[in-house]
């Protein structure tokens, strides 16, 4: 057999280990949660004593907190990425230094810097807000590599070709280089979501892991993901188990129309 | 009548590499002048110093004086854009942007400032005319740019760049990537369009520039070695080099 067939054989064998274990994990999930998924659950109130109950404010937190922290970020992002690549920014290095750095640093860590700063200098409650003070932190780091390579996307030629026909340099990106990569970017933006729908440390210390009777950005926002570590940990009801698997598939799914829908609109754009 | 171009002096450096050294040369207006030399002679920063598009890369250092008609380009007073919109440029590989047919060809005019439906209709109409891509594309001028070939990528290229009426046209091996086909209709629109711009056309191919150019301009290693008339060019070279090259005997 030539060596070529022979790794093509490894790697075939090691996507195949890898593809088990994902259903494997996909699989036990669904199966301990998909009998408690039901109407009731996804649209009632949790019990606070027990952990039990129904998911709503999880869900209804999770949407507005990764919708606010992308509504922030991705103008953010974009700018910081158009400025490093449109206009030969000095100290790239020490940017994409600062960058990788947030970008691999545990997210418990940033959940910490930000109630320190925002909890204990600030006064914030722990709430919504907050913890969407501590996403903004971890995603953009993410969202200007996002952008970044959307903007590496696009072909030289369309730049010079613009700049060629006396546009200046903020015409060529507004008319030219944002339009021909927003496809990638409505892409990112759907990586991003995703990501940070998962989130889970960051939040526990920030925006708490309760929800309010009285639903407001000042309250305490308990998302889906700290909702599953919440009643594995502290919940009493029997079938707690059950529940949170209930909210892991909830949240899988929620995230896989995500991805799916950006990624519809992205090929629409196209 | 369209403009005159006068290079005096013209050195480009990139860091230490000295890319172009002391070019002289003059452009007739209403011209065709063939840049011809092996690759890497600075034939292609020689062209992209004209409508000063080699600064946009940041690494090019440029001294010398390059006269559009009466004003230096390189006036610190000189206004870019509309020196780029009176030298219009066409890049080796067709670089249509990712829009419709119209709208390709309604950006320049558009950055002008042109948003009337009907003058921004007439424009593209008469540009696709100029370029010879107007019978094969009309009714299907909201389809994508990149549902084009190659060649019609090249030519819509073309009209986008004649859209805002430029003096001079400058071509970077316009037909590198082309098949013979569309290489014949982009020299025969060339040949159209002589007289009414002043062109500046790189080309490897040294029968194209035989074909179409007035004069050729011969480089190597970054020195201008000979500029004058193509045919006195290619039957009677001045000087050894060019001889050399255009045997295929030149080795840099």
């Amino acid at each position: 057999m030539k060596r070529g067939m022979v790794w093509h054989r490894v790697a075939a064998v090691l996507f195949a280990i890898a593809a088990a274990g994902f259903a494997l994990i996909l699989g036990s999930v669904l199966w301990a949660g998909l009998p408690d998924l039901t109407w009731h659950f996804l649209a009632s109130w949790p019990n606070e004593r027990t952990g039990g109950g129904g998911i709503l404010p999880e869900l209804i937190n999770t949407g507005v907190m990764v919708g606010l922290t992308l509504v922030i970020t991705a103008p953010l992002g974009l700018a910081v990425a158009v400025y490093r690549r449109e206009y030969r920014m000095r100290r790239a290095a020490t940017l994409n230094h600062l960058r990788a750095t947030l970008l691999s640093a545990p997210t418990i860590v940033v959940g910490l810097v930000v109630y320190r700063v925002a909890v204990g200098w600030w006064h914030w409650p722990v709430s919504l807000l907050t913890g969407c003070l501590a996403l903004a932190v971890i995603n953009w780091p993410f969202m200007v590599t996002v952008a970044g390579e959307a903007l590496e996307g696009v072909p030289q030629g369309y730049r010079e070709a613009s700049l060629a026909l006396g546009a200046s340099r903020w015409q060529t990106i507004r008319r030219v280089v944002i339009p021909a990569s927003l496809a990638q970017l409505v892409e990112g933006l759907g990586m991003a979501a995703a990501r940070l729908a998962g989130e889970s440390a960051a939040l526990i210390v920030t925006a708490g892991v309760n929800v309010s009777r009285h639903w407001s950005f000042w309250a305490p926002g308990e998302t889906l993901a700290v909702h599953i570590w919440y009643i594995r940990t502290e919940g009493l009801v029997l079938n707690r188990d059950a529940a949170a698997a209930a909210t892991g598939v909830t949240l899988m799914v929620l995230i896989a129309v995500v991805l799916w829908l950006s990624r519809r609109i992205a090929r629409w754009l196209e | 009548m369209p403009p005159e171009i006068r290079v005096e002096g013209l050195s480009v450096w990139y860091d230490r590499h000295h890319a172009l050294k002391q070019v002289s040369l003059e452009v007739a207006p209403g011209e065709v002048l063939a840049l011809i030399g092996p690759s890497g002679c600075g034939k292609s920063t020689f062209l992209r110093t004209l409508n000063r598009l080699l600064e946009e890369g940041g690494r090019a250092r440029i001294s010398g004086r390059v006269f559009l008609g009466d004003a230096d380009i390189y006036d610190a007073a000189a206004d870019i854009p509309d020196l780029r919109r009176r030298v219009g440029m066409v890049f080796q590989a067709p670089n249509p942007f990712p829009f419709s047919i119209f709208d390709n060809v309604a950006y320049g005019p558009r950055l002008q400032g042109v948003t009337d439906r009907q003058a921004l209709r007439r424009i593209v109409e008469r540009s696709l005319q100029q370029a010879a891509l107007w019978d094969e594309v009309r009714g299907k001028l909201r389809r994508s740019a990149l549902t084009l070939s190659g060649g019609q990528q090249q030519r819509l290229c073309i009209a986008r760049a004649l859209a805002v009426e430029p003096e001079v046209l400058l071509m970077d091996e316009p037909t590198a990537s082309l098949d013979p086909m569309s290489t014949t209709k982009i020299e025969e629109l060339v040949a159209a369009l002589r007289g009414r711009y002043t062109i500046v056309m790189v080309t490897h191919n040294l029968r194209q520039a035989a074909r179409i150019s007035d004069r050729t301009a011969f480089f190597a290693e970054g020195t201008l070695i000979e500029v004058g008339p193509t045919r006195q060019m290619f039957t009677a070279p001045l000087d050894p080099r060019t001889e050399q090259y255009l045997t295929g005997r030149y080795e840099s």
